[in-house]
């Protein structure tokens, strides 16, 4: 992800979009607090956002606000989520959010579960998205299943990152929060690197 | 000391009483309330203090309050003196009347002052409207900012759709403008429309832009339409 800054000025200029819509959303917390980047210029303190990030979310919100409230469009960014989601077995399979596969192996390390909290389905959801896309073998799954454990209730509270290490065939995952960048020694590979909160929201739209 | 029904706490004259759960709370002449509090109806008459965090529905402090912690709930209104020591965010109506001191930010959908406020953060709200003097150390966001001021204002930036700052009219006003200067000082305002009188500001910027008299801006930035009164002071105007 590149880390381009985009001027207010000229934010508002490519998204088309006002002031008052601007600062209505900072409100309601569309746009995150911390996505307010001060900086320093000839005319003064000016503000700043990061390029990509925040035009992706102007999108969505823009594409969704039609259809949905800003308040409920702000739980949905959000990265804290409602406890009370609870979802069973077969709707998950029903509603294609995880194959029977990836649950099966799930429901073997976990034990059975009929009703799913969200924790356990953004678990569920993040060994779904490495396995079917390859990029973790079966015993990796296992393995990122313990760390996601460990930091259970914790997990959509803070911004956390996801990463996968191999160096001579031996993985090691790893859970981050606050990391910009990472440096690894030549002969390991990062082989996933993948954001929790970015998986929360996917989540939340699938629900 | 401490009286009152099953839920209610209140406090007559001198006393003290821990936090806790209640159905209302009642601090008449000098209470102390030592820890969190959570309740339907908070009323301070007098002299109260609450160390620790308030949650409520609906309060109201008249005389002096103090919360040496946050406020969370719907509406409250300070009507004489009061102060909160961190935040304040509640879902409805913040009504200040009198001398208001919030240490953190205040957020709220309605925004009413009448009086003087320090606001130590930033101020949110879908409207605010200010009728006397304040200090707002951070942003001051509203769709609607609806401002007369009264003596010497001052916020670091303001952000809405429609910003409206008006000074004081008259006569009488203008002999003694040199003892009680009317003016808002703010480094940044940013909005849809604007229309500012006695405001001095490094940089102001909008798509329909009224300077009014009294003004002294550095920079003003406009997308659609400016006017300027002949009693105020641009120095450098952009057309974006």
């Amino acid at each position: 992800m590149s880390n381009e800054l985009i001027s207010k000025k000229d934010l508002l200029d490519l998204a088309g979009i006002s002031y008052g819509q601007l600062y209505r959303w900072k409100r309601k917390n569309l746009i995150p607090e911390e996505w307010f980047v001060r900086k320093s210029t000839f005319t003064g303190q000016e503000t700043f956002f990061p390029k990509d990030k925040v035009l992706e979310r102007i999108d969505k919100i823009q594409s969704m606000k039609e259809t949905l409230s800003l308040d409920e469009l702000a739980e949905r960014f959000s990265p804290s989520v409602k406890t009370e989601t609870k979802i069973t077995k077969d709707e998950l399979l029903q509603r294609n959010i995880v194959s029977k596969a990836v649950l099966d192996l799930y429901l073997n390390e976990n034990g059975n579960i009929e009703q799913f909290r969200f924790d356990e389905l953004l678990e569920v959801f993040i060994l779904d998205k490495l396995l079917t896309s390859g990029d973790i073998s079966l015993d990796e799954g296992k393995m990122l299943l313990q760390v996601l454990k460990e930091a259970r209730g914790s997990l959509s509270k803070s911004k956390y990152e996801l990463l996968f290490i191999r160096k001579l065939g031996v993985t090691s995952c790893l859970l981050l929060s606050g990391a910009e960048s990472i440096m690894v020694d030549q002969r390991s590979k990062v082989t996933v690197r993948l954001s929790v909160t970015s998986c929360v929201e996917e989540l939340k739209t699938n629900l | 000391m401490q009286s009152g029904i099953k839920g209610n706490l209140t406090i007559n004259g001198y006393g003290s009483s821990n936090g806790g759960h209640f159905e209302k709370v009642k601090l008449n002449g000098r209470g102390t309330l030592n820890g969190n509090i959570e309740c339907v109806r908070f009323e301070c008459n007098g002299s109260g203090t609450v160390h620790g965090h308030l949650k409520m529905q609906n309060a109201k402090i008249s005389g002096s309050g103090k919360v040496k912690g946050a406020v969370e709930g719907n509406d409250f209104a300070i009507e004489g003196n009061g102060s909160v020591s961190d935040s304040v965010s509640l879902t409805n109506k913040m009504k200040i009347s009198g001398s208001g001191k919030i240490g953190g930010s205040l957020k709220a959908d309605e925004i009413k002052i009448n009086g003087k406020v320090t606001i130590a953060n930033d101020c949110e709200a879908e409207t605010f409207k200010a009728d006397g003097q304040f200090t707002i150390g951070g942003l001051l966001s509203a769709d609607q900012i609806d401002i007369r001021l009264h003596g010497e204002s001052s916020v670091t930036e303001m952000g809405g759709q429609s910003i409206k700052v008006k000074g004081k009219k008259g006569r009488f006003y203008h002999l003694f403008k040199a003892f009680f200067p009317v003016k808002l000082t703010v480094k940044l305002i940013e909005g849809d429309d604007l229309e500012l009188e006695s405001t001095k500001a490094d940089v102001v910027r909008g798509n329909n832009v009224t300077i009014g008299p009294d003004c002294e801006i550095d920079l003003v930035e406009y997308q659609g339409t400016l006017h300027q009164d002949d009693n105020a002071k641009v120095r450098e105007i952009k057309k974006i």
